[in-house]
Formats: C-alpha cells, structure tokens, sequence
C-alpha cells in the first residue's frame, strides 16, 4: 500500500472542519467511555463484594420515641431483654447505625490530636458486647469489649469519650499501613483518644456516607442521642422472617410512646445495595452503547461525505496508478488520522475526568489499563466505521476521470 | 505502442444495449502524436477509457507496448497506467486540497519511488511546463491554463511512453489552448506517444494523424488535411459504416 502521509495529512488540515467535529466526537466519547466502564466495573466489583457480616440471617428494626417522656434507655434495655431471650435469636444489639442501610454516622479518626497526622474515614457501628456476635464478625487480634467500656445513654452522646475501639482489618491498614493497629491510639475530630482494642475481619459497615466500604470501627455506646435506635438481630438459619414478625409486633405493642418505622431483613438492604449498583452499571452502559453508535454514526458519516464528495479525485487517483487498496488505505488512514486527533485528546480527558470524579466523589482512580483498553476499542471501533465508506471509495471506477459532470 | 483490433465494447441497461465501440481498429506507432474526433456520443471518450485501461472491453484484441492486456487484474491495470500511460483531462483533474508539487507527485507516490528521484522528477517536469516557481501554489491559486500545464507535468513526471489528452483545451482560452498545444508538441518531439482526443479542428490539423470516429467506428485515419478533403467530397454527412 502506497500510504502518502505527507500529503494526505495536509489535505486533511487544508479540510479540517469536518474531521474537528468528528475527532471531538472521539474526544468526548473517550472519555465518557473509559470512565463509565472503569465505574461499571467498580459497581460489578461492589456486587459480588461480601458484606461480610451475617446479612442473611439479620434484620433490622428501627424505633423513635414519641414526646418528651420516652424513656429511650430503659425502652432499649427491655427491647434487648426481650429479643435476646427469643428462642433462635443468636444475638441482639441496638445501634445508631445499621450496617448496608445508609444510615448512621460517618466520621475520620487521625493519628495524632488536632486532626493532624495521617487520617482515615470510616463508618460507626455503635453497639454493646454483643455487637461482634450479632454482625457475625469475627475478631483477627486482640478482644471484644466488656461490659464496664459500654457507654451508657447519653443525650450528648456525640461529646461522649470513647476510650476504646474495634476497627475493621481495612481500617487498620488505613491508618497503620507499616505496622500493628492493636493497641495504638487514634484520636477523633475533637482530639479524644481512643486505643484500638481489637482488629476484626472486613466487613461493611453504614455504607455510602463517603467512607471506604470496609473501614468501619464498632463504638462501646448505648445509642438514641436523637431518640432513635436500630435493633440488629441475628437469627439461627430458618428463622428469620417468623422472629421479626414475633419482634416487631411484640415491640410495637409494649411500649406505646414509640412507633416502629421498619422493620427489614438486612439482606433487604443488600439486595436494594446490589440492584442500586447493577442499575447504574446498566444504566452508564446503554449510555456508553449510544455515545459509541453515536460516534461510530460520525466517523461513517464522515467518510461517507468525504468518498461522495472526492468521487472525481479518486477517479483521477485510480487512473494514474492507485490500486484499490492504494484507495481503501488512503481512507483508513485519513481516519486514523482522526481518531489518532481525537484518541489524543480523549486520554488527556478522560484522565482529567477520572482525577475530578475520584476527588469529587471518591472513586478509585481510573485504572490506566481501562485507558489503554478503551483506546483500543475505539480504534478499532472507529476505523471498522470507516471500512464501508473506503470499501465503496475503491469500487470508484477510473473512467470517473474523464467524466465532465 | 498500441493496437486495437475488433475491439467492442457495449453498455448494458436493463433496458437498451449501447454499442460504444464496433470492431475498433487503430494502430498507433511509438512517438506518433494522434488526434481522436468525431461528434459526440461516436465513442472517442470510450476509446480513450479503453485505451487508458480506464475501462475494459468485451472482445478484440489490445497490444500496449506489446503487451495483451485484456487478461491484466485490476493490480495489474494500475501498474501498467502509472508506469506507462499519462493523463491530460479535459477538467485538469487536479487535486484541490493538494498543492502544485504534492499534486505532480501523486502518480509517483504510487509508483512507490525513492523521495529524491520523486524530487528530481517533478522538478523537471514543472520546469518544462513553465511552473517551477509555482510548487507551494494551490490549484484554486492557478488559472485554467496553468491548472492544465501542471495536469501536464503530472502525465509526463514518470516518463509514461504514451499519454492520452481528452480535450485538453476544452476549457481553456484559445491562447492558453495554443500553449497548451505547444507543449503538446514539444512533450511529442522528445519521443512520446500522444493520443490526443478533441473537437477542435485546429487542435486536430496540428496532429501527424487525425483518427475520425463515429458510432464507435473507425471510418478514417490519416492527416488531417487528407481526410478533410474525403469528407467534402463525401458530403456533409461524412462517410458512414456499413
């Protein structure tokens, strides 16, 4: 093949409108393309990612006190007497945060006072002794709390001190990438210090409050500062919907000062988790699909206009010596001519775009290979858009030359 | 340097069958400098696409430069007009997004030629045409004549041993005309074939031959001025075949 670079690039340039449009097209379509498929791919992780606790025999029941004269912490005791003595029920705890639902606290926790040194957020379980048995979470090092490190009821239970803390093994390695976590002392935003009593195995905590999944730590405190609570469950197999029901009626009927707002299993909340993820993959996919076609659509487009409009050059080309393929190359290159242009530019955006998203909202950063990879993909994509138009191109018969109209 | 003989050629439509050339003979000799007339639709664009190997044929015979090339592939058909043919269109042809040089060039980029003998070539060529100082122009910087005079240098930069003119004045002034013919000639005096295909009588009076042709037959070939004669003595109708 007789590729003529030299001239063909500045016929190009010398007819550049079109070939701006289309190469910005790629541009964009880059961009879009690498970072939809590098976050659909981190939600296709984020589904098949354990949760890590025993979501599959949990549920969860949240409660608020009605008026003044709620006496949330005698209710709680007796809630967590009763559901604890109910025939399957493995463990109970009360909470501000449940795990999965998106509800609870976020906070970060710094190595030294005064919010300085290296720091790590992270999601807050609040529980009791029961907190570990009831989330099915099993400690890797060090101990679970005792009963004298609860915390009791507190309205102002966010001024509270907490001395000591479990952190999950993620968090650990947050904070203390080089060395031990256990018995190391972390201090929270006001600068309290809290000693890391125990290391647990990963697991989720009060997801989507802008803290890695798995960096959660469990708090020795009696929840309801804000006169609501969760109650976690954890059932023997088999058991779970006849023991929430028994729960919630139970629950609803004792105490008349509080309602019940729900009352879920927590594979409930894992199930809305994964189908929130899977709707977005979905959803960014079709929205990739038609930027492609779109772009695809340009590029044909494009070469469609440039073949229809150069029928009597090519003419004039196949009669003084191009072969067919002399003619198809000469079209495939002018494309990757563009796509070259707008592949160019795609990575510079798609990186910047990467950068912003995993600042903005806390993704990974954008993987390099998905770059590579969506670089290919387009090319290959974009110069297939192109090989109809340069296959007609050739099929110009060399007599077009001495046509006069 | 070329010969035709019984060469036919027809168009098919699903509905008429036009026959384009009629058992076509011509014999043109190394270093000749022909002229193709007749009116129009007698076939001299179709002889002229045959004879290019712009188009192919149905039956006969056609020698180029000794070679059969009615059984060339398409590759084959390239190679032998970018090696051996160079053409001159009545609409110069030229490439509009290409400059002067780039636009010589064409035909030897194909000819895949080392870049310094490209250089040398398209530098002789334009300087034989009058348009050395002209190579960053663009063709839409260049008049009609000097647009013919560089779709000139194009034919004859790879050396071709026959070049083929369809109407190469047509569009041009008759002053232009005339120098375009005066290169004609002077390309024709160095040893190159011409078949030139036009309506012009005066352009035809200047060829060593003039080939009449009409509804795709030979009916004369001789200088012009021989069968001038025949025709009037003909009548105004000329003479017709059988």
């Amino acid at each position: 093949m007789t590729l003529n670079l030299r001239p063909l690039l500045s016929s190009l340039l010398r007819s550049r409108t079109g070939a701006i449009l289309v190469a910005l097209q790629i541009t964009i379509a880059l961009a879009v393309m690498v970072n939809a498929v590098w976050i659909v791919s981190q939600r296709i992780a984020d589904i098949e990612q354990p949760t890590g606790i025993d979501d599959d025999h949990m549920f969860v029941v949240a409660i608020a006190g009605l008026g003044s004269g709620f006496d949330l912490s005698s209710a709680l005791a007796q809630d967590l007497a009763y559901l604890r003595g109910l025939p399957g029920v493995v463990a109970a705890t009360a909470t501000e945060s449940a795990p999965l639902t998106g509800d609870g606290q976020g906070t970060q926790l710094f190595l030294q006072p005064g919010q300085r040194g290296r720091s790590a957020a992270l999601g807050v379980i609040q529980t009791d002794t029961q907190g570990l048995r009831t989330l099915g979470v099993s400690l890797i090092a060090g101990r679970n709390f005792r009963p004298n490190e609860i915390q009791p009821f507190s309205k102002h239970s966010l001024e509270q001190s907490v001395p000591e803390i479990i952190v999950s093994r993620a968090l650990a390695q947050a904070l203390f990438p080089e060395s031990d976590a256990l018995g190391k002392v972390v201090y929270d935003g006001a600068g309290r210090p809290m000693t890391i009593i125990g290391v647990t195995h990963d697991f989720m905590g009060p997801v989507g409050l802008g803290n890695p999944k798995y960096q959660t730590a469990l708090y020795p405190k009696t929840p309801g500062e804000y006169g609501a609570y969760f109650l976690l469950v954890r059932t023997v197999p088999g058991r779970l919907d006849v023991l929430m029901q028994t729960a919630e009626r139970h629950i609803g009927a004792s105490n008349l000062d509080r309602v019940i707002f729900f009352a879920h299993p927590l594979q409930f909340y894992h199930q809305r988790m994964i189908a929130e993820n899977r709707n977005m993959a979905i959803f960014l996919s079709a929205i990739t699909a038609m930027i492609l076609a779109v772009t695809c659509l340009g590029i044909f487009g494009l070469a469609t206009y440039n073949v229809s409009a150069r029928t009597r050059q090519i003419g004039t080309r196949r009669a003084v010596g191009a072969r067919r393929r002399d003619i198809i190359a000469y079209f495939m290159v002018e494309n990757a001519f563009i796509l070259c242009a707008g592949v160019l530019a795609g990575c510079a955006l798609a990186l910047a775009t990467g950068y912003w998203l995993s600042v903005r909202y806390d993704l990974p950063r954008l993987d390099l290979y998905y770059l590579v990879g969506g670089v290919l993909f387009l090319w290959i994509v974009g110069e297939l858009a192109a090989w109809q138009p340069a296959r007609r191109a050739a099929s110009v018969a060399p007599s077009v030359a001495t046509r006069t109209v | 340097m070329l010969k035709m003989q019984d060469v036919s050629k027809v168009y098919r439509t699903d509905l008429i069958e036009t026959h384009a050339l009629r058992n076509f003979s011509l014999e043109v000799k190394s270093g000749q400098f022909v002229a193709v007339s007749g009116p129009s639709g007698s076939g001299k664009t179709t002889f002229l696409n045959v004879a290019g190997l712009l188009e192919t044929f149905d039956t006969g015979i056609y020698e180029l430069d000794g070679q059969d090339v009615s059984r060339l592939s398409d590759d084959a058909r390239s190679r032998m007009r970018n090696e051996k043919i160079g053409f001159i269109f009545q609409s110069f042809n030229l490439i509009p997004d290409l400059d002067v040089y780039d636009n010589v060039d064409v035909p030897l980029r194909y000819r895949r030629m080392k870049a310094a003998e490209r250089n040398q070539r398209i530098t002789k060529a334009l300087e034989l045409v009058g348009l050395a100082s002209r190579t960053k122009h663009m063709p839409s910087q260049l008049s009609g004549g000097q647009q013919q005079r560089v779709a000139i240098a194009r034919a004859i930069a790879g050396d071709p041993a026959l070049i083929l003119a369809d109407e190469p004045t047509g569009n041009l002034d008759s002053l232009m005309a005339r120098q375009v013919m005066d290169l004609l000639e002077q390309i024709n005096e160095m040893g190159t074939t011409i078949i030139l295909v036009t309506h012009d009588p005066e352009l035809a009076r200047r060829a060593q031959r003039n080939i009449h042709v009409v509804d795709g037959l030979v009916i004369d070939s001789a200088p012009y001025e021989r069968r001038l004669g025949a025709d009037e003595r003909a009548g105004a109708g000329g003479s017709m075949p059988a």
